[in-house]
């Protein structure tokens, strides 16, 4: 490891008193390269879940669904409020095992995820459909959907006074095995295993169904689908849910792994996954998959070789850099033939 | 105009302001019948229990003084900072409009001190902090002192971060620590202070800023493991500090856990779960249930519903005292209360002498405590 500073920088720092030098430290990519890969892997992943529900309105809407990270909050409580006040489980409760921990997480990730789902359908209910109906300007919906966000926000804070809280952990940490220091740790792996077939599904249903054609059909145009007898309204809606049983997918593994969430939860998530869809190439299903991993990868590798406290410099420096070169993201040419 | 209308409104107005004055004079003495102190720290969010486990401090000892039926009855109002800088800047403004307040308990953090001061010091409001600690908030050469309305009667992180190393290594033979902070007026500085001790007594294999709020520790984790590090010491709040234990310990790290006042807080091994047995956590304040008597403590309870102090209650406890001090002497404005505060000598709950240096600091310092996380509950080991 050696210090580098930049002049500039460093009378920067001197001038303001703060101690934030960069320490690159490249050994790392060889000592830690697997560790890295696996726990960039799984904290992407569900980036990529939460993505869905920004990049699937935005590919029907052509809107940012900025209520989406509060419905990310949601999920997370709503796991929080099945495991603790629904099934029992307090904080000291010892961890489950065999099929009473296999219903148990199954039913808090289907809970999870019926609960965001119902709650972005009324998202889309009450932030964008009267407005579409009356033809409202198009900044209109976006500033309902961000007053939708901040009443869910600001709720959530005063029902719980702001308080983080913890979850019990019902699924004991172990370890299936290391492989050149990488943990194949039982959270770690089931927060890669489970966004893998959540998005194979969704790939196969968006190609494939009647349904998955027809949110294609509005998404490449309105005017058109609604000439072939497209429920346009119904299309919309069934792309809300999806963004939201998709988002609680995601809250439930967050809580699972993390054990704890906060009513500010979705913030931080919230731009993480929307930087996601948009390195990707948002309204793009595989761009969301593949720009969260790229973004959880980047944001681990980048913590371990510059410091954490560049985290977000590298990510946001690499999202512009993406950006000059290719406009529409990673995944941007195909937007016009696989957008979701 | 009508002349009759234009003498009408001139008597009207002459008797209004006649009975205006009249009306101002006994408000303002009632006002002196009764004056009020603010407290300002985190009362909800991430931080809250910093603030909750010092305010029954200051109940206590306003329950105490009103309870002798003085001249001059005190009432306490609450203002919650959240241990937020920002929102610290939106309420300073309205404690210090608010006429009836002669004194601030607080600031708990020390970026609420700061994002404060600009309001308190237009107004003349004196501080006294149970808990803000960053040694920039004293210093004459920093930008963001609070001279001459800052005062703190708790030892600042100058004595307190190498003592976190201290007590963090005790018992450790070739301690080789890992320092990480939260990237906070509080966090940076005390990781920071913590380090020319750490060389001192072993090596530092490593250092990491993480952003206060972060999610995701578990980079941190392997960067800490993969040094061989078995001392970990970390600059920052109970919120933060808890998921990054977690992480550690999830992540494989067996070694020393080790964190200051921002993390001492009674909630923190409920957030923390089994991965804060055994951490070990400073702080600049005896445990007020150390200092009172069997029936001094039952009255505490009884007054404020809290069995066990929290931390800083001492503090809390000692920095309302001062006030009442003062205002038992008869200084009932802000410049008043100010120079007694400043110019006076006061006597601490455990019989210490408190007095101020020019900067707000104590003269002669405090000791910092070191506390153990056993079987879920904080308790107080021994001097750091």
């Amino acid at each position: 490891m050696w210090p580098l500073s930049f002049g500039g920088v460093a009378t920067l720092h001197n001038t303001l008193h703060l101690n934030r030098s960069v320490d690159m430290n490249f050994s790392v990519i060889t000592s830690q390269f697997w560790s890295l890969a696996l726990q960039g892997l799984a904290l992407g992943l569900i980036y990529a879940l939460v993505s869905l529900g920004y990049t699937m309105v935005y590919g029907v809407l052509r809107l940012i669904n900025f209520a989406n990270s509060e419905v990310f909050m949601f999920g997370t409580f709503a796991t929080l409020y099945i495991e603790v006040h629904f099934l029992g489980y307090d904080i000291g409760a010892p961890s489950l095992h065999g099929f009473k921990l296999v219903y148990t997480l199954a039913f808090a990730l289907l809970a999870s995820m019926l609960a965001c789902a119902i709650l972005a359908i009324i998202v889309e209910l009450v932030a964008y459909r009267r407005l579409r109906a009356r033809g409202a300007n198009r900044l209109a919906s976006l500033i309902s959907a961000i007053g939708v966000s901040i009443f869910l926000l600001e709720g959530m804070r005063i029902i719980t006074i702001s308080r983080p809280m913890t979850t019990p952990r019902l699924l004991d940490k172990w370890s299936f095995g290391e492989f050149h220091g990488a943990n194949f740790r039982i959270d770690t792996v089931m927060t890669i295993v489970a966004p893998i077939i959540i998005f194979v599904v969704l790939d196969q249903f968006v190609n494939r169904s009647r349904l998955g054609k027809s949110i294609r059909a509005v998404s490449m145009s309105e005017e058109n689908s609604k000439l072939m007898g497209i429920n346009i309204n119904r299309v919309i809606t069934l792309t809300f849910c999806i963004g939201g049983l998709t988002t609680g997918a995601a809250a439930f593994l967050y809580t699972t792994v993390y054990e704890n969430t906060i009513f500010n939860v979705g913030f931080n998530m919230g731009i993480a996954a929307f930087t996601a869809a948009v390195l990707g190439g948002i309204g793009n299903l595989r761009g969301a998959f593949y720009g969260g991993i790229a973004l959880g990868m980047l944001e681990q590798f980048a913590s371990a070789m510059l410091g954490s406290q560049w985290k977000a410099v590298t990510v946001f420096t690499v999202l512009v850099a993406v950006l000059l070169f290719k406009p529409n993201g990673l995944f941007g040419e195909a937007v016009q033939q696989t957008r979701t | 105009m009508n002349k009759k209308i234009v003498s009408g409104l001139a008597i009207a107005a002459a008797t209004t302001l006649a009975l205006g004055v009249v009306a101002s004079a006994p408000a303002n003495a009632a006002a002196k019948k009764s004056v009020t102190l603010a407290f300002q720290g985190p009362l909800t969010g991430g931080d809250a229990q910093l603030g909750q486990d010092q305010i029954p401090g200051a109940i206590y000892a306003i329950a105490l003084y009103n309870a002798k039926n003085p001249a001059v009855k005190v009432e306490l109002i609450k203002a919650d900072s959240q241990c937020d800088g920002t929102v610290a800047a939106n309420i300073a403004p309205g404690v210090a409009a608010n006429k009836a307040v002669i004194g601030v308990i607080g600031t708990s953090c020390s970026g609420e001190a700061r994002n404060s001061f600009p309001a308190y010091r237009a107004a003349g409001l004196t501080m006294i902090a149970p808990s803000a600690s960053a040694v920039s908030l004293t210093d004459p050469k920093a930008p963001d002192r609070g001279f001459p309305i800052f005062h703190r009667v708790v030892a600042h992180d100058g004595f307190q971060a190498p003592a976190l190393a201290r007590y963090a290594a005790k018992g450790v033979t070739a301690p080789k620590f890992y320092v990480i902070d939260d990237m906070t007026t509080y966090g940076g500085p005390l990781a920071k202070g913590a380090l020319p001790q750490a060389k001192k007594l072993g090596t530092v294999v490593g250092t990491d800023s993480v952003a206060k709020g972060t999610a995701d520790y578990t980079s941190v984790a392997s960067k800490v493991k993969a040094s061989g590090a078995n001392v970990v010491i970390y600059g920052g709040y109970t919120t933060d500090a808890a998921k990054l234990f977690k992480a550690l310990r999830d992540g494989g790290y067996t070694g020393i856990l080790a964190s200051g006042d921002g993390t001492n807080t009674s909630d923190f091994p409920g957030l923390a779960g089994k991965a804060a047995e055994g951490v070990r956590l400073t702080a600049a304040d005896v445990p007020f249930d150390k200092i009172l008597t069997p029936a001094q403590l039952a009255e505490f309870t009884k007054i404020t519903g809290v069995k066990v102090p929290g931390l800083y209650s001492t503090t809390a406890f000692n920095a309302t005292n001062i006030f009442l001090d003062c205002i038992s002497q008869g200084k009932l404005t802000r410049s008043a209360i100010q120079l007694c505060v400043n110019s006076g000598s006061f006597k601490g709950v455990g019989g210490d002498v408190i007095k101020f240096n020019r900067y707000g600091d104590i003269i002669g310092g405090a000791p910092v405590g070191g506390y153990l996380v056993k079987n879920g509950v904080i308790v107080y080991d021994s001097v750091a």
